[in-house]
């Protein structure tokens, strides 16, 4: 009966541990991402580089069940096009507890959790997934918009700077900053994109009236 | 030997290449060198920068359905004029399928029509790196090198242009069109300078009697209006007095936006008062701004206070903006008014450009002040636009709203700005009811 109790205090302390050195992790991870930002806020690409670096050296979590993961993000995706929003998250988060490292469902999560106006959790999913990934231009650019919409001017600053730096297509991307400098109603948003193609030397035009944002007194 | 010393120059010539070249940078540096040797008559040396930047690795096709309606909403505000639009729409395009060099040169156009050559010039050269044979967007390029002073390297682009045309007698009558009328020196400049070395090496720089190929687009004769059709043209007698009101001073209502620390704070409205840019609005429209931008019309300005009062509650803002035309303040302030209908225009809670109508219920004196008590509906975002007459002149400004009752809504009386400081009679008008100008 001793050894049985002794069995069961020991593998909660293996699965205290285990969990702690996770959390850890994902914290480290998180605080790379940051840093990711910080430094391209900072016109630092080399430093950015160094941080992607450091995350790229980290082993990819082991998966429990990738072909389930893959059917969940399947499912999801066909959830997310025809707009069953609840359906699609249960599958995303169903598909990163089969595979904690695909970075696909992670992506999905954040731009399902900023749909549904879940800032917090879209910023967790998305610095998850570009820890694991952190040249994806995609979660840069859905980041961005996250820290946008919450008047964190600074933090979009960098993000979009990390887009531009890992847009596969930079002159698409360029395109992509002017046009949210230009037609974004939401100033923080609107401004990062500005400021971010002054860092870059791009040529930019700010709007001298902003776009006007949608009337929220309108009603059906 | 010439074979080893092509060879030897492309070494060279890569060798120099920067070590470090992001994308952009690889494509322009092909764009130039075509240039470089098209200025110096080594057409050799363009073919094979050209067959090079054809090499190049290309991106990958986006979603070619949304980019062609995108695209062609672009071409029709283009044809229209409306650039703006045209940029929104060629820009959606061009993010939903950057692979399309046609789409790539048209935003490179645009661009260049909004004299913004800086943008434009990265667009005409990815648009290179996509099509490095397509004539259209060597022009364009040649154009928006003069267009930035740099007679030269238009010169060289409007060689490609030549050399790279399909038609090349079409080509050659486009550059004599714009060697004598475009209205930029270097643009002229560098076509006169193409069509010079393009004549040292032809016999003739495309010569031609078609009427057809004088590169100007053909038009098309108008069908004639079918019976009962009603024709809807500017200043048509179709048109309502209400309509003809509108149509006078909705380029005349300005959108007033203010911003605190960068961002933006306030909307409201304001009316121009002089051709050179004078606008008229509330003070507590412009309350704690601290920069001011305005649109009247199409046209956009940042702005600075000239002169502002509590009571009345008025500010006059000077921009940037020129006009051929300004609104009338109506001086009239009397019993006659009252039942006269009036119109109000303005921006309430962002909405652009609300015309609304009513009437002018009475004359009150608040505070010392005279103001036009009427019935047109007014809210947050209103403040500070006109309210006009059936003449198109200004009989007030819209200022206040009581929050009991309905329709108890209050503009600062002409009168009362007219017979104030903010009143400049050599840039503003004013007349009389009854008296000119008159719209309809």
């Amino acid at each position: 009966m001793r050894n049985v109790w002794l069995m069961f205090i020991s593998l909660l302390a293996a699965g205290f541990c285990i969990s702690l050195v996770f959390a850890q992790d994902s914290e480290r991870n998180r605080f790379f991402v940051q840093q990711m930002i910080d430094l391209a806020a900072a016109g630092n690409q080399q430093g950015v580089q160094t941080m992607q670096r450091m995350l790229e050296q980290n082993s990819r979590p082991t998966a429990l069940d990738p072909a389930a993961a893959n059917a969940s993000v399947q499912w999801g995706q066909a959830a997310l096009q025809q707009d069953r929003l609840d359906e699609a998250l249960k599958a995303f988060q169903q598909a990163v507890q089969d595979d904690s490292g695909h970075v696909e469902a992670f992506n999905h999560l954040g731009l399902l959790y900023r749909k549904l106006n879940r800032f917090i959790d879209a910023e967790r999913a998305l610095q998850q997934a570009l820890s694991l990934e952190p040249t994806r231009a995609g979660a840069w650019f859905q980041l961005a918009q996250i820290y946008g919409l919450q008047n964190d001017q600074r933090r979009a600053v960098g993000a979009l700077a990390n887009t531009y730096l890992y847009a596969q297509n930079p002159m698409k991307a360029e395109e992509i900053l002017r046009y949210i400098a230009e037609d974004e109603a939401v100033d923080a948003l609107r401004n990062a994109a500005l400021e971010t193609l002054h860092l870059y030397h791009l040529p930019a035009q700010p709007a001298i009236v902003p776009p006007l944002a949608p009337n929220p007194a309108l009603f059906k | 030997m010439r074979v080893l010393l092509k060879i030897l120059a492309l070494a060279i010539a890569l060798a120099l290449r920067p070590a470090v070249a992001g994308q952009y940078e690889t494509f322009d540096y092909h764009v130039q060198q075509m240039i470089i040797h098209a200025l110096a008559g080594d057409m050799a040396s363009v073919q094979t920068f050209h067959e090079l930047l054809g090499s190049l690795r290309q991106p990958e096709p986006g979603d070619l359905q949304q980019a062609r309606s995108f695209s062609q909403q672009g071409q029709e505000n283009l044809g229209r004029g409306n650039l703006k639009s045209a940029l929104s729409a060629f820009r959606q395009a061009f993010i939903a399928d950057p692979a399309d060099p046609d789409i790539a040169g048209s935003l490179a156009l645009t661009y260049l029509r909004l004299n913004r050559p800086r943008e434009a010039e990265r667009l005409a050269v990815y648009a290179l790196s996509l099509a490095p044979a397509q004539a259209t967007h060597w022009l364009t390029l040649g154009e928006i090198y003069g267009q930035l002073g740099d007679a030269q390297r238009a010169t060289g682009a409007l060689i490609n242009a030549y050399q790279f045309a399909q038609d090349q007698p079409r080509m050659a009558a486009q550059l004599r069109q714009l060697a004598t009328t475009h209205e930029t020196d270097k643009v002229r400049i560098g076509a006169l300078q193409a069509l010079r070395a393009i004549s040292a090496t032809t016999a003739s720089p495309g010569a031609s009697n078609n009427p057809g190929e004088t590169g100007r687009p053909v038009q098309a004769p108008l069908p004639d209006p079918q019976p009962g059709e009603i024709v809807r043209t500017e200043g048509s007698s179709t048109e309502s007095p209400r309509q003809k009101v509108y149509r006078h001073a909705i380029p005349l209502t300005c959108l007033i936006v203010t911003f605190q620390n960068g961002k933006t704070a306030n909307l409201g409205s304001g009316l121009l008062v002089s051709t050179d840019g004078l606008v008229m609005t509330n003070s507590h429209v412009i309350e704690k701004a601290e920069n001011l931008a305005v649109r009247c019309g199409d046209q956009e300005s940042r702005a600075e206070v000239r002169r502002r009062s509590k009571t009345p509650d008025l500010a006059l803002l000077a921009t940037s903006l020129k006009t051929r035309d300004s609104l009338v303040l109506n001086e009239t302030y009397n019993r006659d008014l009252v039942g006269l209908d009036v119109f109000v225009i303005g921006n309430p809670y962002g909405l652009e450009g609300t015309f609304s109508t009513g009437i002018i219920s009475g004359l009150r004196e608040i505070d010392g002040v005279r103001y036009i008590q009427i019935s047109a509906p007014i809210s947050p975002g209103n403040s500070g636009g006109p309210v006009l007459l059936r003449d198109g002149t200004v009989i007030g400004i819209a200022t206040l709203g009581s929050k009991v009752g309905q329709n108890l809504n209050f503009a600062i009386a002409a009168a009362e700005i007219v017979n104030s400081r903010f009143f400049d009679p050599k840039r503003m008008k004013s007349g009389r009811l009854n008296g000119k100008p008159r719209v309809d």
